[in-house]
């Protein structure tokens, strides 16, 4: 460490990052609080105080709830979904086999590309007449009509779920992988020998070893699943009759369609409030692994 | 049969549907960006012949040159921002000690996971203050602030990797702070710098939501902008020329991408939780 030869030199060096970070973040949350709590028109003119009023019409709003109730299900059927693919294909990466790092690069893929471009591929792959998904069904004898995948909110999204486990596995296996080659063989070694089954090394050593990096991968995944956008958005925009419509799209909506800059808002803020209150559970986790 | 062979077959078999799942959309995209466009609506899976020429009708059709520019610039310019102001920045966390030192890593952290989305109408609202609305730089800048708790957390775990003899060596033979910095330190961050910055144009290069909200004239949209505007809302998608879009917009990035990922997943600290 540096002696204090110039006190405020590591203040000189952090202060334009620091004052442009915190200034992207600040400056359009102020905005949100102002415009919440605003009647405003759809030109973002500010009429005078609305109180709690653009709140309450975010609570009322039918629209709103069913967003509010697929939100829950796509953050936890994606983040469930991810873990429960991620841990098994974490697991086999592991171990030494011909063509691993061939598996490795396949399972990693969809981490290169942007998701709205894996998005409109699916949503062209998933298409009713000349989707190329409804025609291998068909080769292979599964289904024999076509299937309107995207024009049903009953099949759009689920298969938007998939699209979004897909689309998280590479990053979670990546957390898992890294747990994996933390544990110290010796362990396994002691296991063997006092002739522990595969089973129970998995249940008695592995799985509670993996404990903090299954953690994290929750909380992190839940973070961007939360937020995600594309997947809905390309591929259906919360249609047919926003019946597939997540918070995030229906915010979008909200401010950019419909021109309700003030409900929008509040809702931005709401949202806001729940993500940071999840960011902090992932900085403890973080800082508690760090210690340990 | 060997071990390793009985086990070979195992991981294959476990990880077969994911690879499935994984390889299906590509086959999707290149199977679609080369067949003749007669033959685009009809749903088989092999062409009658390559039709190479959608990549050079293509360009034409979707205006790809004009979105490509401005990815590039968008891209090029938003990362020199963040990197600018984030080697400071890094360099300060890691060798020196003050107050502050904390508060600063947990704003670092805090402020890597939100997410732009839940901004975007106060977003708006900055450009529009800035008469940036329409105006690509409006998403430089946002790209840009945005990039720094990324570019600053990748940077300073790298840079705690490099030795600091070399500069205390500099030190006393009377080189200045600044000088041993510029002359000592940096050459050897480059390597460094050069995997954040890579990293943070291709974030820029994929992002979605604020280039959507912020770009409303086709004469500057981005590449995904540009690509989603083709799909979006039309009743006749030309999708041989999407499908041939979206496999130049996103190879190359996906190349370099595959390539580095082992460093964006070391210097996140994702497996340093250990």
């Amino acid at each position: 460490m540096k002696r204090a030869a110039a006190p405020l030199a590591p203040y000189a060096l952090v202060l334009p990052g620091f004052l442009l970070a915190a200034f992207i973040v600040l400056w359009p949350l102020w905005q949100l609080g102002v415009i919440s709590i605003s009647e405003v028109n759809r030109f973002g003119q500010l009429r005078g105080s609305a109180g709690t009023e653009n709140f309450i019409a975010v609570f009322t709003d039918p629209d709103f709830l069913g967003a509010l109730w697929r939100t829950g299900l796509w953050t936890i059927d994606i983040v469930l979904g991810a873990l429960a693919v991620s841990f098994p294909v974490a697991m086999v990466l592991h171990q030494d086999f011909y063509g691993r790092g061939i598996a490795r690069v396949i399972v990693m893929l969809p981490w290169a590309i942007s998701i709205t471009m894996t998005a409109i591929v699916w949503r062209w792959a998933l298409n009713g007449e000349s989707g190329m998904l409804n025609s291998g069904l068909k080769h292979l004898g599964i289904i024999d009509t076509n299937v309107q995948w995207l024009a049903q909110a009953a099949t759009a999204f689920p298969v938007q779920i998939l699209i979004g486990i897909l689309v998280t596995v590479p990053f979670t296996v990546t957390i898992f992988l890294g747990g994996l080659s933390s544990i110290n063989d010796d362990i396994y070694e002691a296991a063997r020998l006092e002739g522990s089954s595969a089973w129970q090394t998995f249940r008695r050593i592995t799985f509670p070893l993996m404990q903090p990096f299954v953690n994290i991968a929750v909380v992190l995944n839940t973070i961007y699943v939360f937020n995600s956008f594309p997947i809905i958005w390309a591929t259906t925009q919360g249609g047919p009759a926003n019946s597939t419509d997540i918070l995030v799209t229906y915010l979008y909506k909200l401010g950019f369609r419909y021109g309700k800059l003030g409900e929008a808002s509040a809702l931005s803020l709401m949202m806001f409030g729940l993500l940071l209150a999840f960011t902090l559970l992932y900085v403890y986790l973080a800082a508690r692994e760090a210690r340990e | 049969m060997s071990r390793k062979l009985k086990r070979t077959l195992i991981a294959w078999a476990v990880l077969s549907p994911l690879v499935v799942l994984t390889l299906f959309p590509f086959a999707v995209m290149l199977i679609t960006a080369l067949k003749p466009a007669t033959e685009v609506l009809s749903p088989h899976w092999v062409p009658s012949r390559l039709a190479w020429e959608n990549f050079a009708t293509m360009w034409s059709a979707t205006n790809f040159g004009t979105a490509m520019w401005n990815s590039v610039y968008v891209g090029v310019l938003s990362t020199a921002i963040a990197i600018a102001v984030s080697i400071p920045f890094a360099y300060a966390l890691n060798r020196y000690r003050f107050a502050g030192k904390g508060f600063l890593r947990q704003f670092l952290l805090v402020s890597q996971m939100l997410s732009p989305i839940v901004l975007v109408i106060g977003l708006f609202r900055l450009a529009a203050a800035m008469g940036l609305v329409d105006n690509v730089n409006s998403v430089v800048f946002v790209y840009g602030a945005f990039a720094i708790a990324f570019t600053v957390w990748m940077l300073q775990s790298y840079f705690a990797t490099i030795p600091r003899d070399l500069e205390e060596a500099a030190w006393l033979e009377g080189a200045s702070h600044t000088s041993a910095l510029i002359r000592v330190f940096l050459p050897l961050a480059v390597p460094a710098i050069t995997v954040t910055a890579i990293f943070a144009f291709i974030n820029a290069w994929n992002e979605f939501v604020i280039a959507l909200t912020m770009l409303r004239r086709a004469e500057s949209y981005t590449l995904p902008i540009q690509i989603f505007s083709l799909v979006a809302g039309r009743y006749a998608v030309e999708w041989h020329h999407v499908m041939a879009a979206s496999l130049v917009a996103t190879l190359p990035v996906a190349v370099v991408f595959a390539w580095l990922q082992r460093y964006l997943v070391k210097g996140l600290g994702v497996g340093a939780v250990k």
